[in-house]
């Protein structure tokens, strides 16, 4: 569901849908050089209640995998255990491996900004920072690295070329950035977050409030940043995954029930969970 | 039919109930309406003749002698002012802390509550705690006292409205800040203050209206002072205060005088609570 | 500090502070310590007032609440004038506010003419932020000879020898007293009192109140049957706040009440409150007893609005703005 229906404190989504009962699992394997990150047997849990049981799963290098299944499988939970964003919120605890370029990132030492300067994330409701277009895409820069006024100009022009937003907004840089439509308001938060030149870039159904033709160029977008990012894309919406992913997993009731190249997956789905889920037998 | 004949003498009894009830409301809002045009006219009455140049140039005068104000006036905004800056920062961490920190721990709770109460407590009482913790051990009223009683007041008034329009926030905002590895508090401060700009400014602007025409903290902290004096750390002229001491006495001139600071204030207050209102307009539209 | 290369390929794990990051926990002990503050704030006025006054109940022990003998020439203090004075005045502009208040709320929620809310709405709320003293002074100097003439006067003049409207009724005619105080008092908590009210109606739901006139209810009925027990705990809640509002009201009070400390004998005498007492008193304080005295009775003022205020705040939970 979207973050509006989350309205409680603790950051608890709706009671997630999960079951422990271990399910038919199909996963094809990845080369080790590929993976960039590594989730191993990760356990999730809002409270008492479990959200994610013994997860494993590759995000591959300069490719997009994306995560798919039904409301509730724990789809955006499992993408903000990657940077640990749950850690906000009392609560909510993650157990297991999660190995960004062979480190685990779920241990204690983990410095979480630091982390989150690496692992980048755009949500599925647009945040444009109250602040002009230029300083929300410098934003995250000027956290991390002293630039040069040209230096810094150049960043943000190479970022919002990248997300393709470059041309409509290159004459009113110094204008709020809330003055830009949904659609480019979403480019912008991509500019935002790669402008930081994170390693891993993670999506929260960043399209589903857009309009078709936005849609259609964030995926553009997405596809075009491919060859520098691991990117991890949430989505409800199977013909988005089939159109812009390598590899896709498909999750259920928490659990991983398939993954392997996207192609593979929608054309010869192994698991018959997963054959139901893509023909359409459930939603 | 008596069946008929009941149902419509039953309506015709609703309707009439019915009637006589907007009647009795109209009425009610009307004494309500009565009753602020009679304050107001009989603040402008009163004062308006008294209000004159020499109530901003001049220092308030002894009996007998004509006079001004302009040592209370400047006293009162002194400390308003004071007290503000102290009560935003006070304030503002407070709400900030409810609202982002820790929203659910006991301790929060507590100070939600405890924040409640002042919110609503009966000035004097702060007045004399303040005099207790001010006045008393330095043995001498002054401004910075009367400053500390408003600021307590004013404090509350902040937090509250800080905290709840950072609630306001959408959650994704903050985490979006968060997400970029930007630390808290500088998202807090540059993402998450600047979006809820707004509202803190208007719980300010009106937190401001509500001590600028407060008396009672002031009775016996700031005290009051026939002469121009800009030291804080003496008693300090000011405007309520002054209006109280000449409002009850004997002497016409004076008596002018009170008028005129009533409207003084009376209209500083209804400036600022219009002035929050074309704010919040403006704001939503 | 490591820098990205074009492409973006970091040393794996180099770290990098971010800007600021230093100043985390500082920020984090200012927000705390400026809570603590306020809390520490209210502790202090409760401790405070209850250490200052324990001289002046210790001596006169629960004479302190029963008797109304106020001398400070032999040093004896009893403080029941001032307490019942509260109480009596606070209770008295409740009953006079709150129906007006709920009477005006329905009219700026039903029937007023929709051009006509907002300005009313307006009017209504500048009523409320119009500062204490200044209801004091109008008060004092145009309402107070007005109601001595139209109605202390008549009033006086009409109730029979012996009946209860004479005891009722007694007192000084001169605009000065228990009523009178009372009355400004009402006036001064309507506003907050019906904007309060108004806020809880327009917060239900259109559809509830659009199901109710949808089966034939007249307004009357509808705020009667559905309206009102929909807010039923939040009304109770806003109401109690405009009590805890009343009972620490000082200045509008202080210049119509008449301070005197003996229980006033009818609604036109004069009386005192708690905070006009200490208002009155507590600069030109004559010995540490007076003091202590003054102090007792904020301490209980601080009870009792204490109780009160929390009670509201259980009734409208933390979601109303006070």
């Amino acid at each position: 569901m979207n973050d509006l229906a989350n309205t409680d404190l603790s950051g608890m989504q709706h009671a997630p849908m999960a079951t422990s009962e271990i399910m038919e699992q199909h996963v094809d394997a990845l080369s080790q050089e590929a993976v960039k990150v590594d989730i191993r047997r990760l356990n999730f849990f809002y409270g008492q209640a479990q959200a994610l049981f013994e997860v494993s799963l590759p995000v591959a290098k300069n490719a997009v995998t994306a995560i798919v299944g039904p409301s509730g499988c724990g789809k955006s939970t499992l993408l903000r255990v990657i940077n640990r964003m749950y850690a906000l919120y009392p609560g909510q605890r993650a157990e297991g491996e999660v190995l960004l370029d062979g480190q685990n990132t779920l241990s204690r030492s983990t410095d979480l900004a630091w982390l989150r300067s690496r692992v980048g994330m755009v949500f599925q409701q647009s945040t444009p920072f109250p602040m002009s277009i230029f300083d929300n895409v410098a934003f995250g820069v000027r956290l991390y690295e002293t630039l040069g006024k040209s230096e810094l100009a150049a960043r943000v022009e190479e970022s919002l070329r990248r997300a393709a937003l470059w041309e409509e907004v290159k004459d009113k840089l110094d204008r709020s950035a809330l003055g830009l439509s949904g659609g480019q308001q979403q480019r912008l938060c991509v500019a935002r977050s790669v402008a930081v030149h994170p390693e891993v870039l993670l999506l929260d159904e960043p399209a589903s409030a857009l309009d078709p033709i936005s849609t259609a160029k964030l995926e553009e977008t997405i596809v075009e940043l491919k060859p520098d990012i691991a990117i991890a894309i949430v989505t409800h919406n199977l013909q988005q995954a089939a159109r812009v992913s390598d590899h896709t997993a498909f999750m259920f009731l928490g659990q991983l029930v398939e993954y392997g190249p996207t192609e593979r997956v929608f054309n010869n789905p192994r698991t018959r969970r997963a054959a139901d889920y893509i023909t359409g037998r459930f939603g | 039919m008596n069946g008929s004949l009941d149902i419509f003498s039953r309506r015709n009894r609703r309707r009439f109930a019915n009637m006589l009830f907007v009647a009795t409301c109209t009425l009610a809002t009307l004494m309500a309406l009565l009753a602020l045009a009679a304050i107001l006219a009989s603040l402008l009455r009163n004062g308006f003749g008294s209000l004159n140049l020499a109530v901003f140039t001049q220092d308030t005068p002894p009996p007998g002698v004509a006079g001004g104000l302009r040592n209370a006036i400047l006293g009162s905004v002194l400390m308003c002012v004071g007290a503000m800056i102290l009560a935003v920062a006070l304030g503002m961490l407070a709400g900030t802390w409810l609202a982002e920190y820790s929203r659910d721990s006991w301790y929060a709770k507590t100070v939600r509550f405890v924040n409640d109460v002042l919110l609503s407590a009966p000035s004097i009482l702060v007045g004399l705690f303040v005099y207790e913790v001010a006045v008393r051990p330095l043995h001498s009223f002054s401004g910075i006292a009367g400053a500390l009683a408003l600021a307590l007041i004013a404090a509350p008034i902040i937090a509250r409205t800080t905290e709840d329009v950072l609630r306001l926030q959408a959650r994704s905002l903050r985490e979006a800040g968060v997400g970029l590895g930007a630390p808290v508090w500088v998202t807090i401060r540059r993402i998450l203050w600047k979006s809820a700009a707004g509202g803190i400014l208007t719980g300010a602007l009106l937190a401001f209206a509500r001590i600028s025409g407060e008396t009672a903290p002031l009775l016996f902290t700031s005290l009051n002072n026939q002469f121009f004096n800009l030291n804080m750390l003496k008693p300090i002229a000011n405007l309520p205060v002054t209006i109280f001491s000449f409002a009850l006495s004997a002497y016409e001139d004076w008596r002018h005088l009170a008028w005129a600071g009533a409207l003084l204030i009376a209209i500083s207050v209804l400036g600022i609570n219009t002035l929050v209102r074309i704010l919040s307009a403006r704001g939503q539209a | 500090m490591a820098n990205p290369s074009a492409t973006g390929a970091l040393l794996p794990f180099a770290h990098r502070r971010a800007r600021g990051a230093g100043f985390e926990s500082l920020f984090y002990y200012a927000c705390v310590g400026a809570a603590t503050t306020l809390l520490c704030a209210m502790a202090g006025v409760c401790v405070l007032l209850a250490v200052g006054g324990w001289p002046a109940i210790s001596t006169f022990g629960l004479g302190f609440f029963t008797s109304t003998v106020w001398n400070p020439v032999t040093d004896v203090y009893g403080g029941a004038g001032p307490i019942l004075g509260t109480l009596i005045t606070s209770v008295i502009a409740l009953l006079l506010a709150l129906p007006l208040a709920f009477l005006t709320a329905v009219f700026l929620t039903e029937f007023c003419p929709h051009p006509l809310r907002r300005p009313i709405g307006i009017a209504v709320e500048l009523l409320a932020g119009i500062p204490s003293i200044v209801y004091g002074m109008w008060g004092l100097f145009v309402f107070a000879p007005l109601f001595a003439t139209y109605v202390e006067t008549p009033l006086m003049a009409e109730a029979a020898p012996g009946t209860i409207w004479e005891r009722l009724f007694s007192g000084i005619p001169n605009g000065s007293g228990v009523l009178t105080a009372s009355i400004i008092l009402a006036i001064m908590i309507l506003p907050f009192i019906a904007a309060t009210l108004r806020e809880l109606f327009l917060s239900i739901p259109m559809r509830v109140r659009e199901a109710a006139y949808g089966m034939g209810c007249t307004p009357l009925e509808t705020i009667w049957s559905v309206t009102l027990p929909y807010v039923k705990r939040s009304a109770i809640g806003a109401v109690m706040l405009g009590l805890g509002r009343a009972l620490g009201e000082t200045m509008a009070v202080t210049f119509v009440i008449g301070n005197s400390h003996h229980l006033p004998r009818g609604l036109f005498d004069s009386g005192a409150t708690i905070s006009s007492t200490i208002a009155n008193e507590f600069a030109e304080a004559t010995s540490e007893m007076h003091t202590s005295a003054l102090l007792a009775l904020g301490f209980v003022l601080f009870l009792i609005t204490f109780l009160v205020l929390a009670l509201a705040r259980a009734f409208l939970g933390h979601g109303h703005n006070a």
